[in-house]
């Protein structure tokens, strides 16, 4: 396997590091907590790059490592992640305009447990931006799909540990009649794991900001006359956390590359990127607290909002022991 | 980014696999972590027949160290089919040679810093005719290897060296050993180590086996009284030792990390194996715990990859200084795991009565020697957060 990256690779990284580190600062994400709509501007730059969710996966995930490097908010990777590629797969009439960052959407699926499996519940959980974006893909029982603007369903914002993403309870009740695509349950297997994949990418690049955070701020936090940086204890925890990030970013691109290939091993491969990337995640978030001290456990200091960000992702889409059992089911079937 | 490789390096599988397909020695069936089995308690097995024709077999097929060329058991390889090498070799649980100082690190060592005459033991060095040792680490050098004593005094044409080595692997079989002194003590101490080539069968060097604490006789103390060494067996510059002990193979060493990977897939697989045997691959708690090491252990996989990746383009490859410290940490706790699922059974030696013939309790001994052989899991993090993060030293 190669790990390395094409030209166009590499100017689709930078451009996206470069363009969320301007649109997307931490004050953005903080004034975020109490106005989405700050994200607006955010969205109207992002929807450039809207395309990417009908492309190979590798793509898609570079570029939303750095949305989660920056914790950005708003409709991206609901729409980049969930909702185009679920599009494309029942090849619907939206799917360009779309593309084109012309309209938004998300995806609803879990319901009152909230496990992403298609059910037909009228009220669907843990739906992503659901009051911001054009259209929602409501899954139901059989993959059934129907797609509708998000105007017709009506929603509760429920309130959760991360701001920057919003999560919705919708209920689908009114627009049960609205007219569904047929969805072949593998496709939607394939779908899942895509955004999976995405979403491991996105927790590697919160991870990496919470580890780089807890870096900088040992080389320069001056205690007993040095820099705490310099204890051996420090530079032990450091350099494990820095294991941890490492290897989810290497089995996140992994993860993508084995969908772009549909690989026989995709499965595996999904379920141990997300479980390493929830991993780092937390563990960045817990060390950078730590390794920051007091000022990391108050509100002015930005930590939170990243900390946040990777906890709440955590729980998304299975967590870290959710998806160890999974991949013990593909390792050790009964 | 890209998941298969391309129609060269297909190619070259596959002939390499026929090769291996021929010539690999059926005792390998069995797995290289059982060699251990066979060292008798003097040391004199640990270097069997079989293996010293298997190596020789290797190289004179040029399938040795395949980034060299011909002359020196190779194939003029690129990197990515020196990755595909490793991989295919470690895979099938084949090892090239039972003795790896000759090939791994005196070879690559005298082709950087020797001189003509130095150069002419490679082939020997490589092709395993010659083994060798390494007089590294001391009682009082282990980890902070600079601080090594054993002395060399320049008397004439001859050094006279006097001092001791311990934990010297293959020091009872060798014919030759790379023993590192100090020839200077009035320096800082990384400035005054010298290499020297030293012949083992000189008068004044005397070797005591020293067990593992498996029991097995794999290394050995070397003591050295008023040993005469010839000044033309100085390699490199007087006083320049230093910079020598960080050699080892260019070509290969971007795969390193490819037989600590393989060694972590195959005691995960294992682990799956005794949990059905052992009716505990229907526990949750079980089931959980095994998933956690595949995820370490393809994750790890994946990384080392990356970094092999960025290393083929010329970028410095920080990857590679977490791999070795991450796969001996992992498997060292899958080792223990593996005796855990067999609960009572665990610490069972019994080839009759233990799991995998009584050789997983080996696995577990051999685990320990991972985290402390070649720069400890201690070690490892002071150079991940000293040259890779950056921060200062304490």
């Amino acid at each position: 396997m190669d790990f390395s990256l094409t030209d166009e690779q590499v100017m689709l990284r930078d451009t996206a590091r470069a363009l969320l580190a301007k649109e997307c600062p931490p004050i953005l994400v903080r004034e975020h907590v109490d106005d989405p709509t700050v994200a607006l501007p955010l969205w109207s730059q992002l929807k450039d790059f809207a395309a990417l969710g009908d492309g190979p996966c590798t793509d898609l995930c570079l570029f939303i490592e750095e949305t989660g490097y920056a914790a950005a908010p708003g409709p991206f990777f609901a729409t980049t992640a969930l909702f185009a590629p679920l599009l494309a797969a029942i090849d619907h009439e939206l799917l360009p305009a779309v593309l084109a960052g012309d309209a938004t959407g998300t995806v609803a699926v879990a319901g009152a447990d909230g496990q992403w499996t298609p059910n037909d519940e009228p009220v669907k959980t843990f739906v992503p931006e659901a009051d911001r974006v054009d259209f929602v893909a409501i899954v139901g029982a059989d993959a059934r799909v129907r797609v509708v603007p998000s105007a017709d369903v009506s929603t509760r914002h429920v309130r959760m540990i991360d701001f920057s993403r919003r999560f919705f309870e919708v209920d689908t009740a009114a627009v049960a009649g609205a007219p569904a695509a047929e969805l072949d349950p593998a496709t939607l297997t394939n779908l899942t794991a895509r955004a999976t994949a995405a979403l491991a990418a996105e927790m590697v690049g919160t991870s990496r900001r919470l580890f780089e955070m807890a870096l900088a701020y040992a080389k320069e936090r001056i205690q007993f006359d040095v820099p705490i940086g310099s204890f051996q204890a420090i530079q032990h925890r450091l350099a494990e956390c820095s294991l941890d990030v490492e290897r989810a970013t290497a089995a996140a691109q992994y993860a993508a590359m084995t969908l772009d290939a549909e690989d026989p091993e995709r499965f595996h491969a999904v379920h141990v990127a997300k479980a390493a990337a929830g991993n780092a995640a937390t563990r960045s978030a817990k060390d950078s607290i730590q390794i920051h001290g007091g000022i990391g456990y108050t509100w002015e200091h930005d930590l939170h909002l990243y900390l946040r960000r990777a906890v709440g992702s955590e729980y998304w889409l299975g967590t870290t022991s959710w998806h160890h059992d999974r991949l013990a089911d593909l390792l050790m079937p009964i | 980014m890209h998941l298969s490789w391309g129609p060269e390096e297909v190619a070259f599988r596959e002939e390499l696999c026929a090769f291996l397909d021929e010539y690999v020695p059926p005792e390998f069936e069995r797995g290289y972590d059982y060699a251990g089995e066979g060292e008798g308690e003097d040391g004199a097995d640990i270097v069997p027949g079989w293996a010293r024709e298997w190596q020789a077999t290797l190289f004179d097929h040029g399938w040795m160290i395949p980034g060299y060329p011909p002359e020196l058991g190779g194939r003029n390889c690129t990197l990515v089919q020196t990755l595909v090498y490793l991989e295919e070799l470690a895979s099938r649980r084949v090892i090239r040679s039972f003795h790896y100082p000759g090939y791994g690190i005196v070879s690559p060592s005298l082709l950087e810093f020797g001189n003509e005459e130095q150069k002419k033991l490679v082939p020997a060095a490589a092709r395993g005719d010659t083994i060798w040792c390494i007089g590294m680490s001391e009682p009082n050098a282990g980890s902070d290897l600079a601080g090594l004593q054993t002395r060399a005094m320049l008397d004439g044409d001859r050094f006279i060296v006097n001092g001791q080595k311990v934990w010297t692997s293959y020091a009872s079989v060798a014919q030759k050993c790379f023993v590192y002194v100090r020839t200077d003590p009035d320096v800082p101490k990384h400035k005054g180590i010298s290499l020297l080539i030293v012949d083992m069968d000189t008068p004044g060097i005397e070797v005591r086996p020293l067990r593992h604490l498996s029991r097995s006789a794999g290394f050995a103390e070397v003591f050295f009284t008023d040993v005469e060494v010839p000044v033309e067996n100085l390699v490199g510059g007087l006083n320049d030792g230093w910079r020598i002990t960080q050699g080892s193979l260019a070509h290969e060493r971007a795969g390193l990390w490819v037989e600590g990977v393989c060694r972590l897939d195959s005691t995960v697989q294992g682990l799956i194996g005794i949990a059905e045997r052992y009716g505990r691959h229907t526990d949750a708690g079980v089931r959980r715990d095994i998933a956690a090491f595949y995820e370490q252990a393809l994750s790890l996989r994946a990384l080392g990859h990356k970094g092999f990746s960025s290393f083929a383009q010329g970028s410095s490859a920080p990857e590679h200084s977490y791999m070795k410290m991450a796969t001996s940490e992992i498997g060292k706790a899958a080792a223990e795991y593996g005796m855990e699922l067999q609960g009572a059974y665990g610490p069972v030696m019994d080839p009759e009565r233990g799991e995998d013939n009584g050789r997983w309790v080996n696995y577990f001994f051999l685990s320990f020697a991972n985290t402390i052989a070649g720069g400890s899991s201690e070690i490892q993090r002071n150079i991940i957060a000293q040259r890779v993060l950056g921060l200062p030293r304490s």
